[in-house]
């Protein structure tokens, strides 16, 4: 990892990470107002008040963007502990095993990843009601095959290597070895999957909110982009800083996993190792 | 590509595409109320919702029901929209021309010109032209489709009155021949950009890595050192270059939809989105689930595609 | 009075006259001919027969195509339309029409009174709700003598009528094109023949509806324009867009951020209304469901009445287009609306010492809990729940507040239209909502259904608070029987004072829209669906 930061995209894509991620778990200190209560009068702009001005009922939005981004950012983690769980334990095995297991277990992946997510989320949606719980649900069951592809990669090539001979030859038995052994090996190229991942969950997550599918008790990007909509023309700081918030999250995440694959493929970066 | 291998790799479509009538199928059953309304929708009477039951054979043992499900469904049958008083297949039909219309332009546009400035790009590796290249790309693939809709409409057609801000043609006049296709175009214009930056930023980013891992190796570094021409070099890497691309679009297809949609909606489109948001308001799920339907269809069959062309462009390669 | 005096008053009156005429008809310079309008719409209408449904959208696109039997003018009274004169016979248990005999049909053939009948028997009276729900009980027969008289016998003075027969309420649509076919779904609905000013040239669907001229409209001269076009943008910021940048010329509709910068641009017209093909002069109405023990104290919903800062809601979601709503009727009825009623007025205060005698003490937390309150347990936490189409979410929000500073926990939640209705009326699984309860040109049609006991059950937008009093019952009745104007305005006072006493609703704010056209076009008719009749554009 600390190589990574050695490129000036890997430090700019940590930094962003890290203080988003700050600020979505200091939410509450950063910006103690109540993002849905009205502290000031409608539509006015960045002042010494409120640095980023207020909505149509006169909410803040920084508080918005503080604590939307403090959803944005929990919904991606849960989603992403959730495909990376489901993820890493079906690539280890698939990799690990080998043979017709890992025929079906492809098979299974390949299936799950053809789902379109955004519109299986809309339906869940429309059936079972708005909520952060399904938008989770639905996101973390379909976005695992990425992150198990990889690891059955790693997992392939490492299974293959002398040490793990030598953890059998030493009587280990298997979870173990993939415990100890391969997994952890594995998980650093799983990482750029990962933060990847998490990217296209935060865009996913906004756009469902922008369409009005969001959870209406969690203030969240993607309604106040939705919400924004209306008064683009007289009140660009509703859509602006929104909008910028969404876009830094992402691309912090993006260079970040950047960076981690520059790590992992040295070639790619056009540098010759 | 020898024949036995197309079969294969279509028989393979069979297992996808009963994964996702499965998933439909269950989301249907275990949803909240009776499975019927979400086949019929809320808006039925008993007598209408007494024929959808039979059709779809609901008060039959469920493993029979799915084969109905996917029997009618292979025979296009996707159940009957009250909302709209026709059957489902032709309303999504209906709309899906305009959507495909916006996608493919932009999937071709963000394409051609990805792959000239990736190639650009890793021709200049370093330099600040690349350095240009990658960061716009990067920013372009963070920006959210909807929020550079907003700015796009504001800016490019109030701000210059260049372009329309809404509809597939112009309300006053009706034209015919080649000013139709001008006219559409025009109103295309600024909905297949907006879908297009995301899609090229990706493109550009996934070329300029291929070009430059192929650049990198020993095959490219011994032909340099033989005195090969840069352009052959180049143009040999740049085939290379094309394949995570090629591979990457059919992953890509459900993430284009999705931006479809959001475009959709700011620019009055008449495609799918709107037909998407209307149907969230009115709860009809029968178009909804069609709607679903289709995308995976078009994914799975976009993969097809992807895969054969994959291996018409790297001889080498061969699926066991 | 002397000459002079008499043209001063005159004059005075005639400029007070141009002064007032609204925007409507301000006209640049005569009427030119010809000219295509372009209108936005917000949502595609599916079909274009609005004599089967209520539906806003289908009622906005399609009654260019028709006629009613009569029209309305500005002022709300009835004026001829497709019947030429009217008489009213057995203090208002007979109507007796005399149709005009120079209409035709947009194809060709001849309007009659077999049309008439056939519309209300085998169509209005089956699928058009409010038709249905008003007149339903109380017809006793439309008899069609001649070809140029329709008789309408009711089983008792029945007032409302004249009001109920515009294109709106009751479209007239064709027998021999209906005749013996389901009118659900007969194609067309897709491809209409009306007698309207304006004929269908084509749909395509969720994109445009285009139409032409009706070169044989029975009234001579009219329309002026040689094409129609309906956009479908259903978002409000792009047909705002859309309108500055000239690809459409006419707004149902300005959302309330963008009023100001209209009205201050010269290119362009506005002006408010309280009518709308979906329903007029509609009121915001909240909703208390009275089986609720929370609910069933009146001093609690009072307290609610007393924390709620309307004006707020008026500047804040409406953006001042609008009124705050002064009785349950809305003020557009000027002779049924009551003035001087006792509403409960923002003071919160007065909302704390209501609740604390009610029994709801603030304890620890910031919420009331119950203590020796009939019906509800100890301890109890003050919290409801508040329904609401996702549309008008800036409703709960505020609700949220303002409520919560007076100790109550209001949750909202928002539900689409077609889950809500089942949700309030089926189930009555609500503690409040706020539906946009609309008035309709009678309050026989908009008012009587939301207080009258048998208008309680799973049809939607009924009396969702499960209201009864048999005194009002009995006034309603009484007041749907009066036919003179004047005798039923005590008779709605009662009413209102008597509601607004027992308090099972809590009327927040009219809502009337602001059309917005192109300073090029002109002389449109904003209370009625034939809105274009007389339009025309200079270009």
């Amino acid at each position: 990892m600390s190589s990574a930061l050695r490129t000036p995209g890997g430090v700019l894509g940590f930094t962003l990470t890290l203080v988003f991620i700050a600020l979505a778990l200091l939410a509450h200190v950063v910006a103690p107002t109540d993002p849905f209560a009205s502290v000031g009068s409608p539509l006015t702009p960045p002042s010494r008040a409120h640095t980023f001005g207020t909505d149509d009922l006169g909410r803040d939005v920084f508080s918005g963007i503080v604590h939307g981004t403090r959803t944005s950012l929990t919904v991606a983690f849960a989603v992403i502990a959730i495909a990376s769980g489901l993820g890493i334990a079906v690539g280890a095995v698939a990799g690990y095993l080998g043979g017709s297991v890992d025929d079906v277990l492809m098979r299974g992946t390949e299936a799950v990843q053809i789902v379109p997510r955004f519109f299986l989320a809309v339906i869940v949606i429309a059936l079972f009601g708005p909520g952060l719980d399904r938008v989770v649900f639905v996101l973390g069951v379909t976005s695992w095959p990425a992150i198990a592809r990889v690891v059955r990669a790693e997992t392939l090539s490492l299974a293959r290597r002398e040490f793990v001979d030598a953890a059998h030859a030493l009587g280990a038995r298997t979870p173990r070895i993939l415990l100890r052994h391969v997994l952890p090996n594995a998980v650093p190229t799983a990482l750029v999957v990962i933060s990847l991942s998490a990217a296209s969950v935060i865009l996913l997550e906004a756009g469902l909110g922008f369409i009005g599918l969001g959870d209406p008790r969690s203030i969240s990007l993607g309604y106040l982009a939705n919400n924004a909509q209306r008064f683009l023309r007289v009140a660009w700081w509703m859509t602006v800083f929104p909008g910028a918030a969404l876009a830094l999250v992402v691309l912090g995440l993006n260079l970040l996993g950047d960076a981690l694959s520059d790590l992992a493929n040295p070639r790619r970066s056009g540098r010759t190792a | 590509m020898s024949g036995r291998y197309l079969v294969r790799r279509l028989a393979q479509v069979v297992p996808a595409a009963a994964a996702i009538l499965i998933t439909a199928f269950v989301v249907i059953h275990i949803a909240p109320g009776d499975p019927v309304l979400a086949l019929a929708g809320q808006h039925g009477d008993a007598a209408y919702y007494a024929l959808i039951r039979a059709k779809f054979g609901l008060d039959r043992p469920l493993p029979e029901q799915l084969l109905v499900y996917a029997a009618n469904v292979a025979r296009g049958d996707l159940g009957v929209s009250y909302v709209h008083g026709r059957p489902v297949a032709s309303v999504v039909l209906e709309r899906l021309p305009a959507t495909l219309l916006l996608m493919m332009t932009a999937l071709i546009a963000s394409s051609i010109v990805g792959i000239a400035l990736g190639v650009g790009a890793a021709r200049r590796v370093d330099r600040p032209a690349d350095l240009i290249v990658r960061i716009a790309a990067l920013v372009g693939y963070a920006t959210p489709s909807f929020w550079l809709a907003q700015i796009a409409a504001l800016t490019l057609a109030l701000g210059t009155g260049w372009f329309p801000v809404q509809g597939i043609t112009d309300a006053r006049q009706v034209w015919t021949g080649w000013r139709y296709a001008a006219d559409v175009i025009h109103h295309l214009a600024l909905p297949a950009l907006v879908l297009a930056i995301n899609e090229l930023a990706l493109t550009t980013r996934l070329v300029r890595t291929g070009v430059l891992e192929c650049l990198a190796t020993d095959y490219i570094r011994t032909a340099r050192a033989k005195g090969l021409p840069e352009r052959s070099v180049v143009r040999h890497a740049f085939r290379n270059a094309l394949l995570p691309v090629v591979t990457v679009i059919g992953g890509r297809i459900g993430m284009l939809f999705t931006g479809a949609v959001l475009v959709e909606t700011v620019f009055a489109w008449p495609g799918l989105g709107q037909l998407l948001l209307s149907s969230i308001q009115t709860r009809d799920v029968p178009i909804l689930l069609a709607l679903f339907l289709l995308v995976s269809l078009a994914v799975i069959l976009t993969n097809v595609v992807t895969d054969l062309a994959y291996v018409w462009l790297d001889p080498r390669i061969r699926y066991e | 009075m002397r000459r002079g005096q008499r043209w001063i008053v005159l004059s005075a009156l005639a400029a007070w006259v141009t002064w007032a005429t609204p925007a409507w008809l301000h006209a640049q310079d005569t009427p030119t001919r010809g000219g295509t309008l372009v209108v936005a719409i917000s949502a595609d209408p599916g079909h274009l027969n609005p004599a089967i449904t209520t539906s806003g959208a289908t009622h906005t696109a399609a009654e260019l195509l028709y006629n009613g039997l009569l029209g309305r003018d500005e002022r709300g009274d009835p004026i001829p339309d497709l019947a030429e004169s009217w008489t009213i016979e057995q203090a208002g248990a007979a109507y007796r029409f005399r149709l005009r005999n120079d209409v035709t049909w947009h194809d060709g053939t001849r309007f009659t009174s077999a049309d008439v009948k056939f519309t209300f028997e085998e169509v209005l009276l089956k699928f058009h709700a409010r038709t249905k729900a008003s007149m339903g009980g109380a017809l006793a027969g439309i008899d069609a003598p001649d070809e140029r008289t329709v008789v309408f016998r009711f089983k008792q003075p029945y007032a409302p009528l004249l009001l109920q027969l515009d294109a709106t309420e009751a479209p007239i649509i064709a027998k021999h094109v209906y005749q013996g076919s389901d009118p659900q779904t007969n194609p067309a609905n897709a491809q209409p023949i009306g007698t309207g000013p304006f004929k269908f040239v084509s749909y395509r669907k969720g994109a445009e509806i285009r139409l032409a001229r009706n070169p044989a409209y029975f009234k001579k001269g009219l329309p002026y324009l040689n094409e129609l076009v309906m956009r479908v943008i259903p978002d409000p910021g792009t047909q705002v867009l859309a309108l500055e940048n000239g690809e459409v010329d006419f707004l149902w509709g300005v959302p309330g951020p963008d009023q100001n910068r209209l009205k201050a641009d010269s290119r362009f017209r506005m002006a408010q209304t309280s009518y709308h093909p979906g329903g007029s002069n509609c009121i915001m109405t909240v909703s208390f469901n009275l089986e609720r023990p929370i609910l069933k104290d009146v001093r609690v919903r009072r307290a609610i009445a007393h924390a709620l800062d309307r004006d707020a809601f008026l500047r804040q979601v409406l953006f001042s287009e609008g009124r705050v709503a002064t009785a349950p009727i809305s003020s557009e009825l000027a002779w049924a609306h009551a003035r001087g009623l006792n509403m409960p007025s923002f003071d919160r205060a007065e909302a704390e010492r209501l609740l604390d005698a009610a029994g709801w003490k603030k304890e620890r937390d910031t919420t009331r809990v119950a203590r020796g309150v009939p019906g509800v347990q100890d301890g109890t936490r003050l919290a409801i729940d508040f329904l609401h189409f996702p549309a008008f979410s800036k409703y709960g929000e505020l609700m949220r507040q303002q409520l919560g500073a007076a100790g109550i926990d209001v949750t909202p939640r928002p539900l689409e239209p077609a889950v809500f209705a089942p949700t309030v009326f089926k189930d009555r699984n609500f503690d409040t909502n706020v539906i946009s309860y609309c008035n309709g040109p009678d309050p026989e049609i908009g008012v009587r259904r939301m207080y009258h006991s048998s208008q309680i059950g799973p049809a939607p937008f009924t009396n969702a608070a499960a209201y009864r009093n048999e005194r009002v019952d009995t006034l309603f009745d009484l007041a749907g029987l009066t036919v003179e104007r004047d005798k039923r305005t005590p008779i709605y006072r009662q009413i209102q004072e008597i509601v607004v006493q027992d308090l099972p609703y809590y009327w927040l704010v009219e809502t009337p829209t602001t059309r917005a056209w192109s300073a090029k076009c002109g002389s449109f008719k904003g209370w009625t669906g034939l809105f274009a009749e007389a339009a025309f554009c200079n270009r």
